[in-house]
């Protein structure tokens, strides 16, 4: 039988169930005997009980700094963008085409 | 499961990979992506997904999260320093080193960028590896076709620190939401307040009523994508996790270009229209 982990992982590669309704989502999860949190998720949208049975935890996101942004009070190291690349003040700059990340 | 074993190409030496997860777990990943991943001697990972990173634990016995680093009122900047140093690191030590970013590795992301060029520079073998991205998940979610009218990214700080043009003929699509207007780089949530003086900024090109779309890409698949519509006046107001996008959906018709449509009459009556002749009876 696969775990909770699995059973997500398989359902995001398959075809009929990524885009299936919670109540046909629920039937295959229930017949692949998913546990009463994955269930509750995918038929309410509530997390709590996902969150207590895998251990979930909060992650952070950002993984460029803001442009512009200063990355400390340091008089010699001013508006350091992270590229080490015509770092200047926020209110000199005007363009960073220097910015490898722009998307 | 069963790891596939790397081609022979050469004496063994450092290197490093920096793969693209996608967004959604088990929808998105590459075959290439996957295979870096299996056949690393380190994997390091910066997702977005506690989920995604467990089953990630499953593919490969030595995953290091990229998380930890963290903290509270610490650069982030100092963060990614950190994160480069420990990547480089095992690359330096011979190891064959994946790196794996949510979405796409290049898009917002800083250190993937920063260590392949560290390491091209030291000699080793560096690259990227695409993943499915957020904006790629936005465009097939709200139906956006970036070539229509085009499409305006931008940091959304960047409208706060600096005097940026909009085009307001075209979609603006705004990122990194959470820590708008925060300029220590030590926060990961700036108050509301902060997304208010971006809605005032916003104000002086689109009119507070015009109808935005707060966007969230779903990393589970037994979620659908988060869409809230809202005039752009209540943006401030809208939940809000930290992981949303605002798209502002054009608020003026493209302008024709009279000079140039002119200057194209001239070069159609030299070079033909390209238009098939008028067949008359």
């Amino acid at each position: 039988m696969r775990d909770t982990v699995e059973l997500l992982e398989a359902i995001g590669r398959d075809a009929s169930l990524r885009r299936a309704s919670p109540e046909e989502l629920a039937r295959a999860l229930e017949a692949d005997g998913a546990s009463p949190a994955l269930l509750e998720m995918a038929v309410h949208g509530d997390s709590a009980a996902l969150t207590a049975e895998l251990g979930l935890k909060h992650m952070h996101v950002e993984h460029q700094s803001q442009t512009g942004g200063h990355e400390e009070v340091d008089p010699d190291e001013p508006g350091d963008d992270g590229d080490d690349e015509g770092d200047e003040e926020p209110n000199e700059r005007h363009d960073d085409t220097n910015d490898p990340s722009a998307a | 499961m069963t790891t596939p074993t790397p081609l022979s190409i050469g004496p063994r030496r450092g290197s490093i990979a920096c793969v693209g997860m996608g967004i959604t777990l088990g929808s998105h990943l590459t075959p290439l992506a996957r295979n870096c991943i299996e056949t690393a001697d380190v994997v390091f990972a910066a997702l977005s997904d506690y989920v995604v990173e467990l089953w990630l634990r499953r593919l490969h016995p030595d995953v290091r999260s990229l998380q930890p680093y963290y903290r509270p009122g610490k650069s982030r900047m100092k963060t990614y320093r950190e994160w480069v140093e420990v990547m480089i690191a095992e690359v330096r030590a011979g190891r064959r080193v994946c790196a794996v970013f949510y979405g796409h590795p290049g898009i917002f992301a800083w250190s993937p960028h920063k260590v392949i060029e560290l390491a091209r520079a030291e000699g080793y073998p560096a690259y990227m590896e695409p993943g499915v991205s957020a904006e790629d998940c936005l465009y097939a979610d709200l139906g956006i076709d970036p070539g229509r009218v085009g499409c305006q990214h931008l940091e959304a700080s960047q409208l706060l620190f600096f005097e940026r043009a909009l085009d307001t003929t075209g979609h603006v699509i705004l990122w990194q939401l959470g820590v708008v207007g925060d300029r220590s780089l030590g926060r990961f949530r700036t108050p509301d307040a902060y997304r208010e003086l971006l809605v005032e900024r916003l104000c002086a090109d689109y009119p507070a009523d015009h109808e935005v779309i707060v966007y969230r890409a779903p990393t589970l698949p037994i979620e659908g994508p988060h869409i809230q519509r809202m005039p752009l006046r209540d943006f401030a107001a809208a939940e809000f996790t930290g992981q949303e996008t605002l798209v502002l959906p054009p608020a003026h018709a493209l302008k024709p270009n009279v000079a140039m449509r002119a200057r194209l009459d001239a070069l159609d009556a030299v070079y033909g229209t390209g238009a098939e002749p008028t067949v008359t009876a």
